[in-house]
């Protein structure tokens, strides 16, 4: 088969003898198949496996629709998924299917082919697509992506139960245990921002600070995000005003100019890896992130990695939200074989393949399908047992995006440019006021205007 | 002889002796410096090649990290055993080599023809082929696109996503400099060579491959050098046109496949880039007076 | 052909442009060789760059043309004027630190026995010779905020860990230091190579005169060099004016912008904001400040040149 997969260490030669025969062979040459060939860009996953499960699945499809399929794996790292985007854009050529990170995906709507056929199908049978789903891939009234499993991921709190009970006397295993317990519901009312401070402080003074990244990387703006959003702390509202002006993004401002006295100095260089080696080393009590760093922890400090658990973020003034970052598959509109694509993608929006691509990512991936959030996986995965059970939102937790809800191509570029970190920057490590960082970005919000 | 010649002694030998003392101290001067920098310059590397000889584990943990307490070589056998890895080592081979080799053919006739004849715009061409140095990569990579795209819609070649693209670009960044070397070299060649061979009824062919080459060929081997370095060290382009796995070569394949967004396989990482960095770092262990000829071909003869 | 018989016999020195000669011309031939090289400069590095210029002008999604907005769009921005003065500061101090580290190694090497000195210029090259995204990466696993391994070292001597990527002073100071590291070498070889080509003696009559080191620098060593100083310190900021891999690979641009140079800055908003017209008219502002700079180097090493 004409593939190109990425393996994971423990497969075998014959893999790789393969593979490297492939790359030798005449670049010119497609092999001949009845029904076609597909060529399908991936995100690269950063689970070890779990791109052998999504492969499995195409692999399985096109021997049974007897189309050939090419899959490539392009990381995010760099920005490389995004430059591929572009380019292809450019060049109108290259994959027949390629995933779109949240932001690309509506950015490109126009070059896309509508799949609302799709979509529609998979809601009725996967239960409604949730709304930061509906936000980015709905463009116009029509769907332009369908909602991809890989790599859509939520990164709410991953803390250390020992460290947390002990400095700040918080149990969260109590708060939000494991599938077999019940859920303390005084207790998960109590965890709101102002807890999470005044958890910090205490966290602080004992020795083992949180981890919070206020970087340009997409962890840092993504729980920033979530927080602005529970203040209801709006930067561009959905008809396109500003209107970061507001008594809202005053508070959080403030809020942040005292959590920042009581995590480490350097976070304003994190990126996306920082807070998992933070965790990692022992010395960080709570990061916000998705249980990979958690699935390292096992293999380099399996002392850590046992009193790790992720739970839902706390709770704001305007509800309970959970940092998201879907992703989205796309078919390009000069594609050579659209009807091929829509209908790998048909079979990869079944519960049966999400599942799959669940269980190989380790539970990493989160469905963008309010109906399933069941699978065994998140309850399964240890040790702990429950590490990740409370890792897919359900129940009052609101997925959101950073940025949301701002028309799409302004959103894009608050998140791009990380205006909202760079303004806790400016008010905090910079010395400006809070007026002064509002009038900052009130600026930036106006340069992001234009068309 | 006599007192002449004993007094005018002895006014000499104190200030030899003086001399001698101040060059002694220049010596250690220079010693402690050169020492001072040395580490500075080679302690990168060094590290680098401690934390590839570590396992995760390791590296992870908060112990000493300029001390390798359980060495392994785990790391560079993994990435001996990954295909993706020594794809990205034959690309970066592959591509490195045919740039050389286009070099040569693109530096070699021109420096020959700035330095030897003229034409209309020759020297300006002369002069103005190192500004072409002005106009950076990353302002060109964009309207490259659109040129590629162009090309494969009216003649259905693909370029984007395909390592050979590269080995059209790379000249671009290669062949001014090895111009400019080549050049200096050439003009230093006595013009009488020339008009000995010209009698003797040689053309210019003959000229060309009979005396240029052979006279200027360790300015012919620093060029080659340099395109080399440039082509394999080559960051940019590579990551913006090559997408597919198959197709990246070395510097991008390793930040990009090593680092899975936050989990960083540091020793993994440092051994790639070890590994990555080692063939300029051989060629350059056996020809490095050819490299530094190359180099100062401008501050000697120019 | 007849017509050629007989205007050579009429008159010897004037011969009619037919193919023939035209090709066996010296100049032609010259004209010839240099083709591929013209070819190559023309449809890879000036159309791109005039096309680019013709992007600048587009909007965002490159549908309209909007003549010069982008560029006062940009004079409006704070971050663009940071930009510009953080590109300049950048290139100006990392270059002066490299010409003179370099010049003072050259002269700490020339000193040493010539032996040695072979051995020393090897090792000290070596920073040059690793490709920068690969030292680099070396550089950011030095600098981590949580790993460092300096900042172990600052630890045990009882010294603050130092902030390197974070604070923007410190991460301004990382990016100029790794890109000295990685500059100095060519500095510290070129001047070498230039030292070798003074001669002994007068550095001998000057010892007997009675001048000191640093006089000897002053009056014989400096003015020898002019040009070869002139040339590197112009290559070398034209070169780290624009560049890419380090600061993207190190600092991302961050923290809050204060470490973007143009090339990162452009990669930024053209691509990452998804606005490339915006991207393109960031890059092409390199063009006058690298031209301007150029001009005036240039000029100083023509008339020296034409002086001598």
């Amino acid at each position: 088969m004409a593939s190109n997969v990425k393996f994971s260490r423990r497969r075998l030669i014959a893999g790789a003898a393969s593979a490297s025969a492939l790359s030798i062979a005449s670049p010119f040459i497609r092999t001949a198949h009845a029904a076609g060939s597909l060529s399908i860009g991936f995100w690269d996953h950063w689970v070890p496996g779990a791109n052998d499960a999504l492969t499995k699945l195409c692999k399985e499809w096109g021997e049974k629709e007897k189309v050939d399929v090419k899959i490539d794996y392009i990381t995010s790292q760099g920005s490389k998924l995004q430059l591929t985007a572009v380019a292809e854009a450019q060049a109108k050529s290259g994959h027949d299917i390629l995933q779109l990170t949240s932001w690309d995906a509506p950015n490109q709507a126009k070059n896309l082919v509508p799949v609302d056929d799709i979509v529609n199908a998979a809601v009725q049978k996967n239960g409604k697509a949730i709304d930061v789903v509906e936000y980015l891939g709905k463009v116009n009234g029509s769907w332009i992506g369908v909602p991809a499993t890989n790599g859509s991921q939520v990164k709410g709190p991953c803390g250390r139960m020992d460290l947390l009970a002990k400095h700040a006397g918080l149990d969260i295993v109590k708060m939000y245990p494991g599938a077999d317990g019940k859920p303390d519901k005084a207790l998960q009312d109590q965890w709101t921002w102002d807890a999470f401070l005044s958890a910090a402080e205490k966290c602080h003074k004992g020795g083992n600070p949180f981890g919070l990244g206020l970087g340009q990387t997409t962890d840092s703006v993504d729980w920033v995000g979530a927080l602005f959003a529970a203040f209801g702390a709006i930067l561009v509202d959905a008809k396109g005003n500003i209107t970061v002006n507001s008594d809202a993004t005053k508070q959080v401002l403030e809020y942040m100019q005292r959590l920042v006295k009581v995590i480490p100095a350097d976070v304003f260089a994190w990126d996306d890896a920082s807070n998992n080696k933070y965790l990692i080393s022992g010395q960080g009590s709570l990061i916000m992130n998705p249980p990979s760093a958690w699935a390292v922890a096992v293999r380099d400090n399996p002392k850590v990695a046992e009193q790790c658990w992720t739970f839902p973020s706390p709770k704001g003034a305007k509800g309970r939200f959970a940092p998201g970052l879907p992703y989205f598959w796309g078919t390009w509109k000069w594609s050579k074989n659209i009807s091929a694509a829509k209908s790998l993608l048909t079979h990869l929006s079944d519960r049966a393949s999400i599942e799959k691509m669940v269980i190989g990512s380790g539970g990493y991936d989160i469905p963008g399908y309010s109906g399933l959030r069941d699978f065994k996986t998140w309850a399964e995965v240890g040790p702990p047992v429950g590490v990740a059970y409370n890792y897919p939102p359900r129940g009052e937790e609101v997925v959101s995006i950073a940025a949301a809800p701002a028309p799409v191509a302004i959103a894009q570029q608050i998140y791009a440019q990380a205006t909202m970190t760079k303004m806790i920057a400016k008010c905090t490590q910079g010395g400006d006021s809070v007026a002064k960082a509002i009038g900052w970005a009130s600026s930036e919000l106006e340069g992001f205007m234009r068309t | 002889m006599s007192q002449h010649s004993i007094a005018a002694n002895s006014n000499v030998a104190p200030v030899q002796r003086s001399m001698q003392r101040s060059r002694r101290w220049a010596l250690l001067w220079s010693y402690f410096f050169l020492v001072l920098f040395a580490i500075f310059f080679l302690m990168p590397p060094i590290y680098m090649l401690i934390t590839s000889l570590k396992d995760s584990g390791e590296v992870s943990a908060v112990t000493n990290p300029w001390w390798v307490n359980r060495p392994t070589f785990d790391n560079y056998l993994a990435l001996f055993r990954s295909s993706d890895y020594l794809t990205f080592f034959r690309n970066s081979c592959v591509i490195a080599v045919i740039v050389v080799v286009v070099t040569m053919l693109i530096s070699i006739p021109a420096a020959f023809s700035l330095s030897r004849m003229k034409f209309w715009g020759s020297t300006t061409l002369a002069t103005g082929v190192f500004l072409t140095y002005l106009v950076p990569d990353t302002l060109l990579f964009i309207p490259l696109f659109k040129i590629f795209a162009f090309i494969n819609q009216t003649t259905g070649i693909e370029l984007i996503n395909h390592w050979w693209a590269l080995i059209i670009i790379y000249p671009t960044l290669t062949v001014p400099f090895a111009t400019w070397i080549l050049i200096a070299y050439f003009a230093s060649i006595p013009k009488e060579l020339d008009e000995a061979a010209l009698i003797d009824g040689a053309g210019y062919f003959q000229m060309l491959t009979k005396i240029f080459i052979p006279v200027a060929i360790p300015g012919i081997i620093a060029a080659m050098i340099f395109a080399f370095t440039v082509a394999w060290s080559q960051f940019l382009y590579p990551l913006a046109f090559t997408t597919s796995a198959d197709q990246l070569v070395l510097p991008v394949g390793i930040v990009t496949t090593l680092i899975k967004g936050d989990v960083y396989n540091w020793g993994q990482i440092m051994a790639g880039a070890l590994l990555g960095a080692a063939p300029p770092l051989v060629i350059y262990a056996f020809l490095m007076d050819y490299y530094i000829a190359g180099l100062t071909a401008g501050a000697t003869k120019g | 052909m007849e017509n050629d018989m007989t205007s050579l016999q009429v008159s010897a020195a004037r011969r009619p442009i037919t193919m023939k000669v035209f090709l066996r011309r010296k100049s032609t031939v010259a004209f010839l060789l240099a083709l591929p090289l013209i070819v190559l400069v023309t449809t890879l590095v000036i159309y791109p760059a005039l096309f680019s210029m013709y992007l600048a002008t587009l909007n965002k999604s490159m549908e309209r043309f909007v003549g010069l907005d982008n560029f006062t769009f940009l004079f409006k921005r704070e971050t663009f004027w940071m930009v510009v003065k953080q590109s300049c500061i950048f290139a100006v101090t990392a270059v002066v630190f490299k010409a003179a580290i370099g010049f003072m190694l050259a002269h700490f090497v020339h000193t040493i026995p010539a032996k040695g000195q072979r051995k020393w210029r090897g090792m000290l090259l070596i920073p040059w010779v690793i490709p920068p995204a690969m030292s680099t990466l070396g550089w950011f696993w030095l600098f981590d905020p949580t790993y460092s391994a300096l900042n172990w070292i600052f630890v045990r001597i009882g010294m603050d860990p130092v902030n390197w990527l974070g604070d923007p002073f410190w991460a301004r100071f990382s990016v100029i230091l790794v890109n000295v590291w990685y500059g100095a070498p060519f500095f510290l070889i070129m001047y070498l190579a230039a030292l070798k080509s003074v001669p002994e003696q007068l550095f001998e009559a000057a010892s007997i005169d009675g001048a000191n080191w640093w006089q000897k620098i002053w009056y014989i060593t400096l003015p020898m060099m002019r040009n070869i100083i002139s040339i590197t310190v112009l290559f070398s900021l034209i070169v780290t004016f624009s560049n890419f891999d380090i600061v993207r690979i190190l600092t991302a641009g961050g923290p809050v912008d204060q470490t973007h140079v143009f090339a990162t800055w452009a990669f930024n908003l053209g691509i990452q904001g998804n606005d490339i017209p915006l991207g393109a008219s960031v890059s092409l502002f390199m063009l006058p400040i690298l031209g301007i700079a150029a001009i005036f180097i240039l000029r100083g090493v023509n008339k020296r040149g034409n002086e001598a």
